[in-house]
């Protein structure tokens, strides 16, 4: 699961850091977490403000705490001030096997005195935290999910005041849990206005983040609401992007093996009715028609395959590319129908790709003689989650040098031989694995490398070096006479 | 000697030798780009894509030739095809196309160009048709000349004869089996002429290659022994024959059995007998040549006439005992039907329900070949003329071909390359003629007699130096236009014979000036202009179309592409379990195993007749008989072609009868094709049509829920053009499971049995809330109890 932190540095620093913030829960004490819970199909996107004063002096590591469920999850947490645009450095500490949850620890900018407050927003987007229900529905039948989480954001510190909002994306909200026998309420646990669903306030809870209280205390609450869209799960994503020097392109082609992880297709699929409901514009809400892409601008010679050919389907809209560095917001937008709708439960699986100029990604840093690429991790899908990512990046031949920067610790890395049409030694191929990746997990993986002159030429040499090899031997065919007898 | 026109004289003919076979080289090269890039429409106007039925088929043999090697290959047992009985594809197919793809997958991979094996298929026919053209260049130019060779080599490029069967795309035995045909020829010609073993080899060898891709290798296992029989009628036994025919016929049929599929058949099978027989033939001429330099010639006259006939008598006897004993099998069905057209529709329906073993159209000679077909006859009377051995077999391969190719469409295939051969001797004569700038001499009023003599042969030859009726050795294109004393016996000739008999010698006879020169030839660079503008026409548009996928034009004139086969082959390749077996009508077998990737019930290679009788049987019978069938074969989905909708006619409704007429072939007690026409004798679909056809599963399954589209207007079918019945047929043992967005492909999904154990039929009905008959007794629900 990536995220947007980097691992411990060393083990001596986790030996020190951990003793502290689990035990000493007293640096810090929450006047107020605020969780608020945006529903969505295969993505739900959780913000929780924490309201922090500070105990001790000096004290600049917060620690956040997840719960098993919640942790299993999450596919991506990121930290920051509240009204400021700069992320907080996150560590990773792992499970604590004592108290059972995953914890956290958020560098604050600044160390606070006593007293001192802050306003820490934590944003967090969890995947496959939804499912349909019912399991499966008919051709017209309507969509709906269900999500559960735990009633208590859990924290290693003492918090005056929580509360839980859950924002339906819809008002239709077929049920939802009211908990009862809840200690720190006095007023209902529970309020429903419109779409959203309030949980709490809840006064003076203890620290949290422990064994006894997840046992005692901790409930589980479960809303059931209507979701209007296609739920698209990718189960394997392959992204290839192929670096050209000779042909200043840069090739990417994404294999995708897509799902429709909404409610299975109970019956069968009728034509007839697709086509009544699709004049009236009534498509149900799990029938996934097709999607539209915003691919980077500048892309030519886009392609939309199938294994059994082209898909003929589909219209893209192309735009020029932008320069480099500027903040244009321009995008080609591809409007993607695969071959059939996909409905509940069905699968699949078809290639996209297309070449841009290098140019708009390279770079070359004279000072070090290194050409820097930046290679979008993912081509968004939005609300899609993709459960496994390969992404393979080729470098030129004879590359040399290579250093890489993805901007999420990949869970494998491996550079291997890579070769393709002409090549004599073959191509450096840089190869990491993801799992569960979100439409926020964009970025660049930056790739640096040396790319000699000798290796610029080994194409051209080694193409003529072939022809002139078969020029010699006609030649010499042409010439000698192999005849016993003159004629 | 007065020239028409003027002609540098200052060229070495070394110069002229050197710039002719450059130019050559560059026309054989440029012949060889036209013949590749014609046949590109498909790919340009579509995609690179496997077309029609077949190349499906081959083009997954080579894949798993390519990902598995060639051993997997060759013992591949396929379980998919033909459930349950399985397929035993190394041993029943032609592996020359794919061990073909294979080689050249192979050593564009070792040079490490990584070329998908898709697209080697599919440019793989257009690539041996620039070999084709080269072949043909040089069958021709042993023929007549280089030129002649250039013309042959230019029209089989284009003609739409070949393209038809090799456009890029299609990827069948007959891509590269008619370079394979041409190249054998040219061999055996070459032998022929050199009565040199080493290419009688080679033609053995090319032979072994043909039998191995296409299964017309028969072609030419008689049309060599045919050729060799003829000139030993004509009395031109030869060394030189008996050295090609011998070391062909040895090592051809040796190699040719260790083709898995063909085995013993060289020897066993009476389409092979005739090359059996024409070599013990030359052996006995041989021998009997051999005795006459050793007797008197009047003890050999009677020893020749006494074996001769014991011979003959004996070789029919042993012949006819081995046949009577099965020893020899007797002529197979399929080639029953050459000689009688009528023959597959009574006793093999199997075999006339295939499109292209029907009898060929007269017009479409002409889209085929063009100017070709009427220039064709010209060339071949022009090989009479000579009658070398190697014209003695293009007027038997132009002979036997143009039959063939009368009684079956598929065989204009043959034809093609003799026309292409014959019209460009032709045509290559006319242009030698009215090229040639030598004027007849007109003040050298009186001509020697000899030169009388040789106008009188050959009226139109130009009476300058007395060599003209001569045969001269085949020389090259230019150096004939600087020599004075060229034969120009030509088409011009012929014309010329034919039309004034009485050749006088008193006036000299031949071509004057410009501007008769100039009118001919425009006129032939005319025709040739129109042939390339014709082949352009027919290839864009009557052959390369891939029919997986339709083309359509929208109200703005762009092209909409109708791609209904591939988006229900997709869906039963993504949504459904890998081992469920599919049944439709084996035209789509190929199609489904290629595309959909499972296993299907019957396939294109139409070798089992009663499992096609039983899905024939299936389609054709009710809903209670065919479910017993579905289920005892396992079948989850049954597949259906129907065009109603949009107006496809080859759908499963127009092939239905055959598919009643094929079952009814096996089961003539419980199918009979009367039934599923009206009393009046009409093929109906709409409230007229008969009860057995109304109860077809195949009706049922096409028109299902058909009506219920049009929102209570009329329902039509666009294909049959009738109303269809606005009450719909009903399905119980079988739902609907997807059809395809413009209705084209249904699929049907076969249910299970009733958990219950009811029928499927009153589960049905108790599904959708109707009352049981009161008349019918609860003697079952008893009975469980």
């Amino acid at each position: 699961m990536p995220r947007h932190w980097r691992a411990p540095l060393s083990l001596l620093f986790s030996l020190f850091v951990l003793p502290i913030c689990t035990s000493a829960a007293n640096s810090f004490e929450n006047t107020a977490i605020v969780r608020t819970v945006e529903l969505g199909g295969a993505l739900v996107h959780v913000t929780t403000t924490y309201a922090v004063k500070a105990l001790e002096d000096g004290s600049s590591v917060y620690t956040l705490a997840l719960g098993e469920q919640e942790h299993a999850r999450t596919s991506w947490l990121e930290a920051k001030l509240k009204g400021q645009p700069g992320l907080l450095p996150l560590g990773d500490f792992g499970y604590h096997p004592e108290s059972g949850v995953f914890l956290y620890t958020v560098d604050l900018p600044k160390a606070l005195d006593t007293n001192g407050t802050a306003n820490l927003v934590v944003e967090t987007v969890l995947t496959h935290a939804t499912y349909p229900w019912p399991r499966e529905a008919a051709q017209k039948d309507p969509q709906s999910l269900k999500y559960s989480t735990d009633l208590f954001v859990i924290s290693p510190y003492k918090t005056a005041v929580q509360r839980t909002k859950i924002r339906s994306p819809t008002p239709t909200v077929h049920s939802y849990t009211d908990p009862e026998d809840i200690e720190f309420t006095t007023d209902s646990v529970v309020t429903k206005s419109g779409a959203t669903i309030t949980y709490g306030p809840f006064y003076d809870i203890p620290p949290s983040a422990t064994q006894d209280f997840v046992d005692a205390k901790q409930k589980q609450i479960t809303i059931h609401y209507d979701y209007e869209f296609p739920i698209v799960e990718i189960t394997k994503l392959e992204r290839t992007a192929e670096i050209s020097h000779w042909g200043a392109n840069l090739n990417i082609e994404n294999k995708i093996d897509l799902h429709n992880a909404g409610p299975r297709l109970k019956g069968h699929f009728s034509r007839l009715e697709h086509q009544t409901q699709s004049y009236f514009g009534r498509t149900s809400a799990h029938i996934l028609p097709g999607m539209n892409l915003m691919l980077p601008p500048g892309i030519h010679s886009a392609y939309y395959v199938d294994q059994i050919g082209n898909v003929s389907t589909s219209h893209l809209r192309t735009v020029p590319s932008v320069p480099k560095g500027s903040n244009a917001n321009s995008y080609s937008l591809l409007e993607l129908r695969p071959r059939y709708p996909v409905l509940g439960g069905w699968n699949y699986s078809f290639t996209l790709g297309w070449d841009s100029p290098l140019e708009d990604y390279a770079g070359y840093d004279s000072a070090t003689g290194k050409y820097v690429v930046g290679i979008p991790l993912l081509t968004p899908m939005p609300t899609a989650v993709v459960d496994e990512a390969e992404i393979k990046i080729i470098l030129p031949e004879g590359a040399t040098d290579i250093d890489y920067f993805p901007p999420y610790p990949a869970l494998s890395e491996s550079i291997t031989k890579h070769i393709t049409y002409l090549d004599t030694i073959g191509r450096p191929q840089i190869t990491l694995k993801y799992r569960d990746l979100t439409d926020k997990h964009t970025g660049n993986i930056y790739v640096t490398y040396k790319v000699p002159f000798r290796a610029h030429l080994q194409k051209p040499l080694a193409v003529a070096t072939a022809f002139i090899g078969v020029f010699i031997v006609a030649l010499a065919w042409k010439r000698v006479d192999i005849r016993i007898r003159r004629k | 000697m007065p020239l028409a026109y003027a002609l540098p004289s200052n060229l070495s003919p070394a110069t002229v030798a050197n710039t002719s076979s450059l130019l050559r080289i560059i026309a054989l090269s440029l012949i060889s780009g036209a013949a590749i890039a014609s046949r590109l429409f498909a790919v340009i106007n579509f995609e690179s894509i496997i077309h029609e039925f077949d190349p499906w088929f081959n083009y997954r043999a080579t894949r798993v030739l390519a990902e598995k090697g060639f051993y997997e290959f060759w013992n591949w047992f396929d379980p998919t095809a033909w459930y349950p009985l399985g397929r035993v594809v190394g041993g029943t197919i032609y592996p020359g196309l794919m061990a073909t793809s294979g080689v050249i997958y192979n050593v564009l991979h070792a040079l490490h160009l990584p070329v998908d094996i898709r697209n080697i298929c599919v440019l793989l026919a257009p690539g041996f048709s620039a070999l084709t053209a080269w072949s043909t260049y040089m069958f021709t130019k042993e023929m007549k000349d280089e030129s002649a060779g250039l013309l042959a080599a230019a029209f089989i490029g284009i003609a739409p004869g070949y393209i038809s069967r090799s456009v890029a795309g299609s990827y069948d035995n007959e891509a590269i089996a008619i370079f394979l045909l041409m190249f054998t020829f040219y061999c055996w010609i070459k032998a022929l002429k050199t009565g040199s073993a080493f290419f009688g080899t080679l033609t053995a060898l090319f032979y072994f290659y043909m039998v191995a891709a296409w299964g017309g290798y028969a072609f030419i296992t008689n049309m060599i022994p045919l050729h060799a029989l003829t000139l030993i009628l004509m009395g031109r036994f030869s060394s030189r024959l008996y050295v090609a025919y011998s070391s062909w016929y040895a090592i051809g049929t040796l190699a040719s059995m260790q083709v898995p599929f063909v085995g013993f058949q060289p020897v066993r099978t009476s389409e092979h007998m005739a090359a059996l027989g024409v070599f013990g033939l030359l052996q006995i001429v041989a021998f009997a040549e051999l005795v006459r330099t050793h007797v008197s010639s009047k003890h050999f006259q009677s020893i020749l006439y006494g074996s001769v006939i014991v011979i003959g008598v004996l070789g029919a006897l042993a012949f006819a005992g081995l046949t009577y004993k099965g020893w020899i099998a007797p002529w197979t069905g399929r080639f029953y039907s050459l000689w009688d057209t009528g023959y597959a529709k009574k006793y093999i329906p199997i075999i006339a329900s295939v499109s292209e073993h029907q009898p060929t159209a007269w017009p479409s000679f002409f889209m085929d070949l063009q100017f070709l077909i009427f220039i064709f006859p010209a060339g071949v009377v022009l090989c009479f003329r000579e009658l070398r051995d190697e014209h003695v077999f293009v007027i038997i391969y132009a002979v036997v071909a143009s039959y063939f190719a009368g009684v079956m469409v598929r065989l204009m295939l043959t034809l093609t390359p003799v026309v292409c051969v014959a019209a460009a001797v032709a045509f290559s004569s006319l242009l030698d003629t009215y090229v040639d700038p030598v004027e007849p001499n007109v003040s050298n009023g009186a001509a020697p007699s000899a030169e009388a003599d040789a106008a009188a042969d050959s009226p139109a030859s130009i009476p300058s130096t007395g060599s003209g009726a001569t045969p001269t050795a085949p020389s090259k294109k230019a150096k004939k236009a600087v020599s004075a004393d060229s034969s120009s016996s030509g088409l011009a000739s012929g014309i010329v014979a034919a039309i004034s008999p009485s050749g006088k010698g008193d006036k000299p006879r031949g071509i004057f000036g410009l501007d008769t020169r100039a009118l001919v030839l425009v006129n032939a660079l005319g025709m040739l202009l129109f042939f390339v503008l014709h082949c352009t026409y027919v290839t864009s548009s009557a052959y390369s179309s891939p029919s997986v996928v339709l083309a359509s034009t929208n109200p703005d004139g762009s092209q909409h592409i109708i791609d209904d086969f591939r988006e229900a082959y997709y869906w039963l390749r993504q949504n459904t379990p890998k081992d469920a077996v599919v049944m439709s009508w084996w035209d789509y077998g190929y199609q489904i195993a290629g595309m959909a990737d499972r296993p299907t019930l019957v396939d294109n290679n139409t070798w089992n007749n009663t499992h096609i009788a039983t899905v024939g049987k299936a389609m054709s019978s009710s809903e209670e008989v065919a479910y017993p069938i579905l289920r005892k074969h396992d079948v989850d989905y049954v597949l259906v072609i129907f065009g109603g909708l949009i107006g496809y006619s080859g759908d499963d409704i127009n092939k239905f009868l055959w598919m009643v007429r094929i079952a009814q072939g096996v089961w003539p007690d419980e199918i009979q094709e009367p039934n599923y026409f009206t009393p009046k004798g009409e093929y109906r679909i709409d409230d007229a049509a008969p009860p057995a056809m109304k109860n077809s599963l195949m009706y049922k399954m096409s028109y299902y829920r058909f009506a219920d589209l049009f929102g209570g207007n009329q329902a039509v079918d666009r294909v049959r053009g009738q109303q269809v019945p606005k009450q719909g047929p009903t399905l119980d043992h079988l739902d609907e499971a997807f059809t395809s967005e413009n209705w084209i492909v249904r699929i049907y999904q076969v249910k299970k049995e009733d958990p219950l154990g009811r029928d499927l039929k009153s589960a049905n009905a108790f599904e959708q809330g109707k009352k049981r008959k009161k008349t019918k007794p609860l003697v079952r629900r008893k009975a469980v109890v």
